[in-house]
């Protein structure tokens, strides 16, 4: 899941806008989400290597990978803050402030809620609100990649199984995200999240690259360079939304740049990179007047792996996985401060209490407890030119 | 010739009148024709040549500088059938719509000129009185640029009129610079601005007949060789009478070809040569190309005249290796359409081919391929047309009314999975055979590269055939037609040809019995584009009036005939 889940900026015109441009996201159709390709049988009809071993991707898709169904949230999305705020009401009373009539004052008193003292609100101060915990998903089923497997320092959790079937499936974020209306969706397909997220990468905002070094074999290789990069380039697209494979774009040489260098392996067709933080950039509106007061976002992925398998196609599908600090999943809300609760509903203290209730990851040596949860997206990558930055300096 | 020469004095006439422009004394009011004189007359008009929109522009920045903005719509000047865009500029006039364009451009020009961020550049003195006329400050200020827009000194009327304009403007605003601003306006509307009129001398080499005088050699060289308006010092050089000596002319000619601003030139003759106005109207089905975008379209002439500019300027090159030069320039949209990489985010980077490869010269460029193509599928036919008809300068027929396109047109017709297969079955039909046999064998070697220029390894599942030939050469895909293109004597002779014609406005049957000459002089200097420019410019048909005969023959030809 990207960092900023719920873009929403301060003030409450620029909120609107912003949850209207995710509402609506590119015109580009969903593409399944249902097989992120691990676990699959590797493909038979690979392409052959290049001659000099370079491959390149730019990422077309990068979103949670959301199970559809009614299993997962068998007591219906997790509620925005009105909604929390009528339940917890007595029928009666929930029933007065239901009609027209009572809007008014409805909305003063949810609204209430949102706002503590001395101007602070739920989603900037977070911690000063004690809100109750949010519906999780409570099937055993998600995407994700098995994080633990290596054993490290992390928290007991409930881990997942694949719709493949594969055990010891670590994505905490899933289950605390995995019922919001915003990875969900309403229609059974996909979530604003997932067009929104689409759409900030074809914009050349949090457009990635993936380069490849010293690729011998498709099938297997057992050692090769892999650049995770961002890129200011926009994606060109067809008229649907879809990225065009052959472009060109250039790994970004300005700040704030990401060039993530990992060592990874092919094994049947998949490439696996050995366990290491990943940084990623947000920008948002290039740092020109679309930018959000200077705020700028990162995914930012701890002890993270990519597992992509090859396609005969020549793009790559499969996950990014890591340990996302906590924070990081409500940060954009947080930036979007009351705009975000008021227009989009989001009660992001909720949200930080399940996030903290089910951290797996970095445990915090002082406290003991986990201060990170289990994370996955789904990537698909099509082949592209990708031009290393010149100083080739990781950052 | 007669008939092109009179509207385009009615042209002429009509603008005299609405810019309130009397034509000069020694204009005569009607075209006389060398065979109808009882002697040759200096000064004689004997051709007039519309301005292109590239001249108007080149000229308005060179006079005026980049930052002066030219908006508006230009009205193109028809193309006669198989000619050049500069041999319809010899027919050209004007419509009321079109001038009111040129009106409203002027306008805004001499607004720009005359305002306040550029006027200290143009008014080279101070008003008596800012709100009033000063005729002699006016004069100083207009005539420079008068001289430069209509290519040669003002006469002592003309000068009068302007000054007396810009006075009566002044008058009425209250504003010097305003009643300068009006006077340009009426300079950048009258025909002498927007026509190069050609005059003629009695030729001292050919009795009783004509030759262009200094005036017109000079706009013509500037033209032909820079696109642009003669420069203050060629203007001098016709006004010494240099342009008439064959050395001089030599010398100054030379100097034109090696100048930067050749490239100017360069690319106007080949934009005209090459058909470039047909891009402005190049449509493609996004759903069948995903990749042709406005980035990719706005690109494709720009490729193509950067390819040739690196190749017969910058290299020096032969022109028949345009067919198979590997070098061309990249931008990051054509990049993905070529599936090459390109390291620049933005703007061109110079990009080499491997050897051997189907993309090399320039039929292989996309540019090429998407415009000889359909808006949703490629065409051998149309591709072996424009091969025939713009690189070897041999017309091919147009296809009869009542032909049946649906087998070449069906391309999701599994039975018919190629375009060769489609097009064998098409012509079964024996009225369409003939035509075809001149184009498809060249067209179907260019199969590979579907209709936007991007490479395909088969159709509809079906490995493509890209065997091909040229009057009896056999060959396989682009690669080989580029090589048989530049084995051929047709395209050296053609391109001599079109710079005859580009030159002199003239004709391809009218320049026809220079050609072969010429293009033997080609060859000596190796094929170079300086040599053959160079030798355009310094051949003495080049200036002579054609004589009435050549009028008649070429009146009487189908083609000639059709323009009127």
């Amino acid at each position: 899941m990207p960092k900023r889940t719920f873009p929403l900026p301060r003030s409450g015109r620029l909120a609107i806008a912003a949850s209207a441009l995710l509402a609506l996201g590119p015109v580009a159709p969903p593409l399944p989400m249902a097989a992120p390709a691990i676990g699959e049988d590797a493909p038979r009809a690979l392409p052959a290597p290049p001659a000099d071993g370079v491959m390149g991707f730019v990422v077309e898709q990068l979103v949670p990978p959301v199970i559809q169904g009614k299993d997962a949230c068998p007591d219906g999305p997790a509620l925005k803050i009105k909604d929390a705020f009528l339940a917890q009401l007595p029928p009666d009373e929930r029933a007065r402030l239901s009609l027209k009539a009572n809007e008014p004052e409805l909305t003063r008193r949810w609204h209430a809620d949102i706002f503590g003292p001395n101007n602070t609100n739920i989603c900037s101060q977070p911690d000063l609100f004690d809100r109750p915990l949010l519906r999780t998903v409570q099937s055993r089923q998600a995407w994700g990649l098995d994080l633990d497997s290596l054993g490290d320092d992390g928290c007991a959790n409930e881990e997942f199984t694949s719709p493949h079937g594969q055990t010891g499936i670590d994505n905490q974020e899933y289950r605390v995200m995995g019922c919001t209306l915003e990875w969900r969706g309403v229609d059974g397909v996909q979530g604003d999240i997932a067009s929104g997220t689409r759409q900030f990468h074809a914009s050349g905002e949090w457009t990635q690259v993936i380069l490849l070094r010293g690729v011998d074999s498709l099938q297997d290789d057992p050692e090769v360079d892999v650049i995770y990069a961002n890129t200011p380039d926009r994606p060109m697209t067809d008229s649907t939304g879809r990225f065009l494979p052959g472009a060109s774009f250039s790994i970004s040489d300005k700040a704030p740049r990401h060039r993530n260098a990992l060592k990874g392996r092919i094994a049947n067709g998949v490439l696996t990179t050995q366990p290491q933080d990943i940084r990623l950039t947000q920008t948002w509106g290039q740092g020109g007047a679309r930018d959000i007061r200077g705020n700028r976002t990162k995914y930012d992925y701890r002890k993270a792996r990519l597992q992509l398998a090859f396609q005969p196609d020549g793009s790559v599908t499969g996950m990014l996985g890591g340990y996302r600090p906590v924070w990081d999943v409500i940060q954009s809300p947080s930036i979007g401060g009351p705009g975000a609760a008021l227009v989009a509903g989001i009660d992001c203290a909720a949200v930080l209490k399940t996030l903290r209730k089910h951290a797996d990851g970095l445990r915090d040596p002082a406290t003991g407890q986990c201060t990170a949860v289990s994370s996955a997206l789904q990537l698909r990558a099509v082949p592209a030119f990708v031009n290393d930055s010149p100083q080739g300096k990781t950052r | 010739m007669k008939m092109k020469l009179t509207l385009g004095l009615a042209g002429l006439a009509a603008l005299a009148l609405a810019s309130g422009l009397a034509l000069p004394p020694h204009a005569p009011a009607s075209p006389a024709p060398a065979a109808d004189a009882a002697a040759p007359v200096a000064g004689t008009i004997v051709g007039m040549r519309r301005l292109t929109e590239a001249q108007y522009r080149n000229t308005i920045a060179d006079a005026f500088g980049p930052e002066i903005r030219v908006a508006g719509r230009f009205e193109p000047i028809v193309r006669p059938v198989h000619e050049l865009i500069a041999s319809g500029a010899r027919g050209s006039s004007l419509s009321p719509s079109g001038l009111e364009q040129f009106d409203a451009m002027a306008r805004g020009i001499a607004a720009q000129v005359f305002g306040p961020d550029h006027r200290d550049q143009f008014v080279p003195c101070r008003p008596a009185d800012a709100t009033r006329p000063d005729a002699a400050c006016a004069r100083a200020a207009l005539a420079p640029i008068a001289r430069y827009l209509f290519r040669r000194p003002l006469t002592a009327d003309e000068q009068a009129l302007y000054v007396r304009m810009a006075g009566d403007a002044t008058t009425r605003n209250g504003s010097f610079d305003k009643g300068l601003e009006l006077a340009l306006a009426a300079m950048l509307v009258s025909p002498r601005f927007l026509y190069v009129i050609e005059t003629a001398e009695p030729d001292p080499a050919v009795p009783g007949g004509l030759r262009l005088d200094n005036r017109s050699r000079a706009a013509r060289l500037s033209f032909m060789l820079w696109n642009t308006a003669p420069n203050p010092a060629l203007l001098d050089a016709a006004e010494q009478g240099r342009l008439t000596d064959p050395a001089q002319l030599a010398a100054i000619a030379g100097r034109l070809v090696q100048s930067p601003r050749f490239e100017q030139g360069v690319r106007a003759f080949f934009a005209d040569m090459l058909l470039f106005e047909k891009f402005d109207n190049m449509a493609k089905d996004p759903l069948v190309y995903p990749y042709f975008n406005q980035d990719v379209a706005q690109a494709l002439p720009e490729q193509t005249l950067r390819t040739i500019v690196d190749h017969l300027l910058t290299r020096d090159g032969d022109y028949r290796d345009l067919f198979t030069t590997p070098h061309t320039y990249m931008t990051r949209s054509l990049g993905a359409l070529y599936r090459v990489p390109v390291r620049r985010s933005q703007g061109w980077e110079p990009h080499a081919f491997a050897p051997g490869d189907d993309r090399a010269g320039l039929l292989g460029q996309a540019g090429f391929l998407a415009m000889y193509s359909h808006s949703g599928r490629s065409s051998p036919t149309l591709r072996g047309r424009a091969v025939r008809e713009l690189l070897m300068c041999q017309p091919v027929p147009d296809p009869p009314p009542n032909v049946n396109f649906t087998a070449v047109q069906d391309v999701g017709d599994k039975a018919m999975p190629t375009a060769r297969i489609r097009l064998d079955a098409h012509n079964t039909d024996p009225a369409c055979t003939g035509c075809h046999l001149i184009t498809d064998p060249i067209g179907l070697t260019l199969e590979r590269f579907d209709g936007i220029g991007g490479f395909r390894p088969d159709e509809n599942g079906t490995a493509i055939d890209i065997s091909g030939g040229l009057d009896g050469a056999k060959f396989y895909g682009g690669s080989g037609l580029g090589q048989a293109l530049a084995k051929s004597p047709d395209t050296t002779l053609c391109v001599a040809s079109r710079a005859l014609e580009y030159a002199t406005g003239r004709s391809g049957e009218e320049v026809s019995p220079l050609v072969e000459d010429l293009d033997r002089i080609f060859a000596t200097k190796g094929f170079g584009i300086r040599a053959l420019f160079l030798q355009v410019a310094t051949m003495p048909e080049t200036w002579r009036v054609a004589p009435p005969s050549s009028h008649a023959t070429a009146a009487a030809t189908p083609g000639i005939a059709a323009r009127r």
